[in-house]
């Protein structure tokens, strides 16, 4: 054997390396922004639920048990949820069914038309079904001329299920494509029907899809504030009330107590939804699926008529919200007119573009452009740096968490999926009882808002990097390092330009959340910084039904632009895995 | 004295599991080094280690004299090839092997040079302006194997380069390194479970087993003198006997064969390893007569397989399998095949005895 004596004295190498400070550093912020940006106001509304005058106390709790109206919100929110889960999940697995398993026609259209809820704010779902059965509506007034209406718990659950549809579909949709139908096949040849086939062999292995998917539209109901507060009428649910008591009668401690309570069913739901989707993906084989049978006619028409009616229904969603932005009087008088989109002063102001439009126009012009459409301004550059910042630091983190691997990653991991469990309105509130404070300079001003969006929807933003860094072979970073090349060239050169399709997708995810978001951030506009998706809800509960449609369709149309422009960078566009929650 | 590269008591430990266990090693600059062994005997952990991928749990690593044990990977100037290629798939043949002088600041005009010496280095000059993805996996492998020379570092460290691809590739491959090796007079350490390649391209190969190394040597060494039955096994092919050695002769409870290694007097139990194609096999009942009667055993052939320049027969004898390997020519002369009776002779000289008890 090739034996070497023991060496002495040997200078030893410097041990520093830049690589393990910069990982930590970069840990460290993040770990730091999602403590104080998200656990500490969740942290303050329950200790502003629990303490009163620095006395722990149920007294909240017990108050809001003995107030049967505020009660009711409870039940009525499970309610609506669990109806909504049931109708939804079954809709959108026979539509999952019929896009993967049979050979039907269309099936792009069927799936892009089932998308188009995502790129709107959900209460378009609200403000089309009261167009249409509302107390004016087209339906409900001018064909059957009943006083019946939608509004409460049958508005709010067909609003929902159109709003939570694509986001069921997206997890039945891979959870069917993904499960081999050669044990189909198998069965059939062994002797089976096709209905026993179906329920033996196609519903236990698509199980944890399919409660994964509707655990997921429970959260998504139970957490939605949009529909609810234009469709809800009287019926109030947890979401609203919150608002409500917080907003309305300035009841901090009473909204705190209801948010804590709704915390309890949407992190419940959540975390069934998150355990539930790893099952269903450990269940996903990575063999090739043979060639599907044609299916037989009258199945390909039994799909086809199927797969049309919630297709319908979304398309008559955004034709009527779009249409009623361009009528004079729904239902009465068609004639088409602009005036709904020269909305009433909302006394905006957005800065820069204020200031630009003033000095370039004069007379009306200048009112609806400089000061009229400020919010959607606003809202466009609050997307654009929320896009922007969103992308980047979930990209950092899912970097750090799959590649860096530090100690503690774990702990960061879990903070960074945290924020999809909590609500809107409860994040939207617990930003209020933190940092409403004089010394926090940024309360009040668009930045927080950008940082409560970005909380607010880290989690699939951090899913989605991470899986994408998965498909990142580990020699590749290897390599750079071992020619020399530092952390920062590492990332800049060679990881980012591999992940930069998921990072504009990413971006385009964010800037769609950011301009459809209600539900956090009705809490956190002000006087001088309003958002054009906000001013749906007011326009609304101001009566002008037809201008909250015109300033809903002007979302989707930079919405629908954006995404485009993304196409035309990436070369690809498309809208899976964009589910999104609250 | 060069640039040696030793390893010094080297260990590591995941938990309670000792991947590398006190090895020991000093490799002479200008050397090719293999570490040859079965999958999870810690060969790539002690080339993860040499390169600073891997911390070190106990021991030194010692570089021109230097530990460098907390140097990080960038600092240590040593060149990897990856089974996997790990190009970057964004970048160009070109770009890929100007990466690593790019990030050491080399003027532009400098880094075309080096770059297209490189390029001609592996013949691929008109393939500069492709991407990974359009090139095959020997191509790529090649751009690999001269990015990674680029930066002309001091130890190159190929992890079982070659295994993902097909074997004819693999072949030519593997010769194209060694003339590189040659060419450059560069260290370079190479971790391969392929003892064909090993053997065929090393001037020392390691040969490890559970963290340890089992024997160290020449090529030749290795395969004509394995230092325990483990790498008789693992090196090549060899036919095993159990038995008890008196003197020359050990008896294996069926047979008595007469040993050149002779030992002591007193009865030992060992093992006896003799290589496929040191047995010589004749058609039965004709054996020259000058050969040593005890080494002669009869069998019938069982299986028949065509190497292409030799062929191997799996001969049974008395319920015993023996392996041997017969070069093409003396088949066809002989005119054997499957079921014939046959004589097979053990030269005395060709058996290599091992106690029975082995340490390393």
């Amino acid at each position: 054997m090739n034996q070497t004596e023991v060496s002495k004295d040997y200078s030893i190498s410097t041990p520093l390396s830049s690589d393990r400070w910069m990982t930590g550093i970069t840990m460290g912020f993040l770990l730091a922004v999602l403590t104080f940006f998200m656990l500490y106001p969740v942290y303050d509304i329950c200790r502003l639920s629990f303490y009163k005058e620095g006395v722990f106390t149920l007294k909240n709790y017990v108050a809001y048990f003995n107030n049967p109206r505020i009660f009711r919100s409870l039940t009525n929110s499970v309610y609506v949820s669990m109806v909504t889960m049931v109708i939804t999940t079954v809709l959108a697995f026979f539509f999952a069914y019929g896009l993967t398993r049979t050979t039907i026609g269309g099936k792009g259209i069927f799936y892009t038309i089932s998308t188009f809820p995502l790129i709107a704010p959900s209460i378009i779902q609200g403000l089309a079904l009261i167009l249409l059965f509302g107390r004016n509506g087209l339906v409900t007034r001018y064909f059957l001329q009943t006083d019946w209406n939608i509004y409460g718990a049958t508005g709010i659950v067909v609003a929902e299920c159109l709003y939570c549809f694509p986001n069921a579909l997206f997890i039945l949709y891979t959870t069917l494509s993904a499960v081999d139908t050669r044990l189909d096949e198998a069965a059939q040849s062994l002797g089976a029907s096709a209905l026993k086939t179906f329920y033996k062999v196609t519903l236990p292995s698509a199980k944890y899809g399919i409660a994964s998917a509707a655990a997921l539209v429970f959260n998504l109901t139970i957490t939605d504030f949009g529909v609810p507060v234009v469709i809800g009428g009287n019926y109030n649910v947890l979401a609203t009330e919150i608002y409500q008591q917080v907003i309305g009668m300035q009841r901090f401690d009473l909204g705190a107590t209801i948010s804590v309570i709704l915390l309890i069913p949407s992190v419940g739901a959540f975390l069934l939804n998150y355990y539930l989707t790893k099952k269903s993906y450990a269940l996903i084989s990575g063999q090739a699926r043979p060639f599907l049978q044609p299916s037989r006619p009258f199945k390909k028409w039994a799909f086809t008529i199927y797969c049309w009616i919630p297709c319908t229904f979304i398309l008559i969603v955004f034709a009527s919200v779009f249409l009623g932005s361009f009528v004079k009087t729904w239902p009465y008088d068609f004639s088409l007119t602009l005036k709904h989109y020269d909305f009433p002063s909302l006394g905006g102001h957005a800065p820069l573009w204020t200031n630009f439009w003033t000095y370039v126009l004069k007379g009306e012009w200048q009112s609806l452009i400089a000061y009229k459409y400020a919010p959607i301004w606003n809202s466009l550059w609050i997307s654009i740096l929320v896009a922007i910042g969103g992308a980047s630091l979930t990209l950092l983190t899912g970097y750090i968490v799959e590649k860096k691997r530090p100690k503690g990653d774990q702990v960061l991991y879990t903070l960074s999926v945290l924020p999809a469990a909590i609500p809107g309105t409860v994040m939207g509130l617990g930003y209020i009882l933190a940092f409403n404070k004089p010394y926090f300079f940024i309360y009040g001003t668009f930045w927080i808002i950008i940082i409560n969006i970005i909380i607010c929807n880290f989690t699939l933003g951090v899913l989605a990097s991470i899986a994408n860094l998965k498909q990142i072979d580990k020699s590749i970073e290897e390599a750079a390092v071992s020619l020399g090349a530092n952390p920062v060239t590492t990332f800049t050169r060679v990881v980012f330009p591999l992940t930069k399709a998921a990072f504009f997708s990413n971006m385009a995810f964010f800037f769609m959340r950011s301009m459809t978001t209600i539900s956090a951030v009705i809490f956190l506009i002000s006087a001088r910084v309003k958002l054009a998706a906000i001013e749906i809800i007011f326009l609304d509960i101001d009566g002008r039904t037809a201008s909250a449609n015109a300033m809903c369709t002007i979302i989707i149309v930079i919405v629908v632009g954006m995404l485009a422009v993304m196409r035309l960078i990436t070369g690809k566009a498309g809208l899976r895995g964009m589910s999104a929650s609250n | 004295m060069g640039r040696n590269l030793r390893l010094e008591n080297l260990t590591k430990q995941f938990g309670t599991l000792v991947a590398v266990d006190h090895v020991n090693l000093e490799i002479e600059e200008g050397e090719f080094i293999c570490f040859l062994g079965p999958s999870g005997c810690g060969k790539t952990t002690i080339l993860r280690m040499i390169t600073g991928f891997e911390t070190v749990t106990g021991g030194k690593i010692i570089f021109d004299g230097k530990v460098i044990n907390n140097l990080i990977p960038q600092k240590r100037e040593f060149g990897i090839v990856f089974q996997s290629y790990a190009l970057f798939p964004n970048m160009t043949v070109e770009e890929n092997i100007a990466f690593g002088l790019k990030v050491r600041k080399m003027p532009k005009k400098a880094i075309v040079e080096r770059v297209d010496q490189m390029l001609h280095l592996i013949g691929l000059r008109d393939w500069r302006n492709l991407y990974p993805a359009q090139l095959s996996g020997g191509q790529q492998q090649r751009v690999a194997l001269v990015r990674a020379l680029a930066p002309n570092p001091q130890v190159l460290l190929l992890d079982e380069p070659l295994s993902a691809l097909d074997a004819k590739i693999r072949v030519r491959l593997r010769a194209e390194v060694k003339r590189l090796q040659q060419e450059l007079k560069k260290t370079m350490i190479y971790v391969t479970h392929d003892q064909e390649e090993a053997l065929s391209i090393a001037d020392r190969v390691v040969v490890m087993e559970v963290g340890q190394f089992r024997q160290v040597g020449k090529p030749i060494d290795i395969y004509k003198y394995p230092a325990s039955s483990f790498v008789a096994d693992f090196v090549g092919t060899s036919n095993f006997f159990k038995g008890y050695r008196t003197g020359d002769r050990v008896n294996t409870g069926k047979r008595d064969f007469k040993v050149a290694q002779s030992g002591s007097i007193s009865k030992e139990e060992v093992f006896l390893a003799i290589r496929p194609e040191k047995i010589e096999v004749f058609k039965f009942g004709e054996p020259p007569g000058h050969l040593e009667p005890s080494n002669l055993i009869s069998g019938r052939i069982d299986v028949v397989t065509f190497l292409g320049a030799a062929v191997r027969l799996v001969i049974n004898t008395d319920g015993d399998e023996v392996i041997s390997d017969v070069i093409e020519k003396d088949f066809e002369q002989r005119q054997l095949k499957q079921g014939d009776e046959t004589l097979l002779y053990f030269p005395p000289e060709a058996f290599i005895v091992y106690p029975a008890k082995e340490g390393s």
